[in-house]
């Protein structure tokens, strides 16, 4: 058994500070596991937490890291990212650290996708201040702050974060910990914006007041409320443990149309004098011809000249080669109109 | 106190939260007056370390050492 991820914990400072059984336990050594296998270390790796019993994960990482203040963990990780793209951001936090006050950041920011990784450790439950109930506390759960069960409806992560893609949403528990690792292995390996909503247990103040005597039975719980889907996921049900994924959609570029004019021989053109040439004013259903670079077209097409009279005389049966030269595009829209003839002499 | 064959504890890491106890699938790991005991017929599976959230045991890498 390969126990190098030890490097990655500050064991000086164990036995931490979780109660027995606590599922934060199982988050930290995972992911540490996770890292080392990767090859991730304190020279590249930056660890950073917000508020709450999960919050004080990063402490226990022998990372560089960062404890922001409650529900900011993600504004102090995007701007790391931000200026040090060289190395690997990772956010260590509660569901009600995440998904309540700092719910602003979690929108916002994993709508610009940057390169980094979320483990949310996901107890359902305000652990750290006494057992209130939590954005993520599923309906009708008995908390402190909800003694006849939580009235309201839990926010659904897994919806918000899977609503437009890019994305990367896994859904595991620490309990299913073969699928616990390779969530967490996945989402450290996804580049974009990846978040791993992972189910523990708050054994002391949320399982006890639910009737569990130990961690153990909330894990037995947990497995009969989730059971995982394997494969390619756009989306996952709520009962549902897996990985929901998706890459930025690309849209087609529709191909520029790009018509070839057939090349015709200079010598083959009709030849005209400048005279000649002003004949074709436009007058009595005459074409409007002019002249460029010693070339002849046709601009009877043009919409610059249907009707407006003065215009015409203006411009028509003339050689504007001068003009369009200092007229911005005007080569361009020149070349628009269909080649009739050529400047004699 | 029995020598635990299998398996290291430390007892100051080790919160006594069962988890070892309850995840062992042929029970032979226990609390008594305290302290995780382990009775014979450990099949060296591995799951009472990769559950505990402590690091608190370990499953000795040689079969016998201790
Ligand atoms: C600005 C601010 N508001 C409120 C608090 C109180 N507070 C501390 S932790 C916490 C909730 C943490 O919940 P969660 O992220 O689920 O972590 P857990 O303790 O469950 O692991 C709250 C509300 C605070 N510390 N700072
Ligand atoms: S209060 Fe709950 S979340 Fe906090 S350490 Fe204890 S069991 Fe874990
Ligand atoms: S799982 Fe770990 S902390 Fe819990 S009782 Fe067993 S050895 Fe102790
Ligand atoms: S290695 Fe397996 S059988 Fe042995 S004590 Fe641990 S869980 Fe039980």
């Amino acid at each position: 058994m390969d126990r190098s991820y030890k490097e990655l914990l500050k064991l000086r400072r164990f036995p931490h500070t979780w109660c027995p059984g606590c599922g934060i336990g199982a988050v930290l050594k995972n992911v540490a596991m996770a890292i080392k296998e990767l090859d991730w270390n304190y020279k590249n790796t930056v660890a950073v937490s917000g508020i709450g019993c999960s919050g004080r994960m990063s402490g226990y990482m022998n990372l560089d890291a960062v404890h922001t203040p409650h529900g900011r963990p993600l504004t102090a990780a995007e701007t790391i990212k931000t200026v040090r793209p060289d190395l690997n951001v990772i956010v260590l936090s509660g569901d009600g650290d995440l998904g309540s006050i700092g719910g602003n950041h979690l929108l916002h920011t994993s709508r610009r996708n940057p390169n980094i990784t979320v483990f949310c450790n996901d107890n359902e439950i305000y652990g750290l201040t006494g057992g209130q109930a939590g954005p993520t506390t599923p309906k009708g759960t008995k908390t402190l702050t909800s003694p006849r069960g939580e009235p309201y409806s839990p926010l659904r992560l897994g919806r918000i974060l899977t609503q437009q893609p890019p994305y990367f949403y896994a859904r595991t528990s620490v309990y299913h910990l073969n699928h616990f690792k390779t969530c967490i292995r996945e989402a450290l390996l996804w580049k974009g914006f990846s978040f791993v909503d992972i189910i523990s247990d708050c054994i002391e103040l949320n399982g006890r007041r639910l009737g569990f005597k130990t961690a153990y039975q909330m894990f037995k719980w947990f497995d009969q409320r989730f059971h995982i889907v394997e494969g390619e996921r756009d989306h996952l049900q709520e009962d549902e443990l897996g990985i929901a994924k998706a890459l930025v959609e690309e849209v087609p570029k529709p191909a520029e149309k790009i018509e070839v004019k057939p090349e015709i021989p200079i010598e083959s053109l009709k030849p005209f004098t400048l005279e000649e040439l002003q004949q074709f004013d436009g007058s009595g259903g005459k074409p409007i011809y002019i002249a460029y670079k010693g070339k002849v077209y046709d601009l009877s097409g043009s919409l610059l000249f249907q009707g407006e009279k003065k215009m015409r005389c203006h411009i028509a049966g003339k050689d504007l080669t001068k003009d369009i030269d200092i007229a911005p595009h005007g080569e361009d829209l020149v070349f628009k109109f269909p080649l009739v003839g050529k400047i004699e002499g | 106190m029995k020598p635990r064959i299998n398996v290291i504890w430390n007892e100051i890491y080790c919160k006594r939260c069962l988890i070892c106890v309850e995840v062992c699938p042929v029970q032979v790991l226990s609390l008594e007056r305290n302290e995780i005991e382990e009775k014979d017929g450990c099949i060296r599976c591995y799951q009472c370390e990769r559950y505990c959230p402590d690091i608190a045991i370990e499953v000795m890498d040689e079969k016998g050492r201790g």
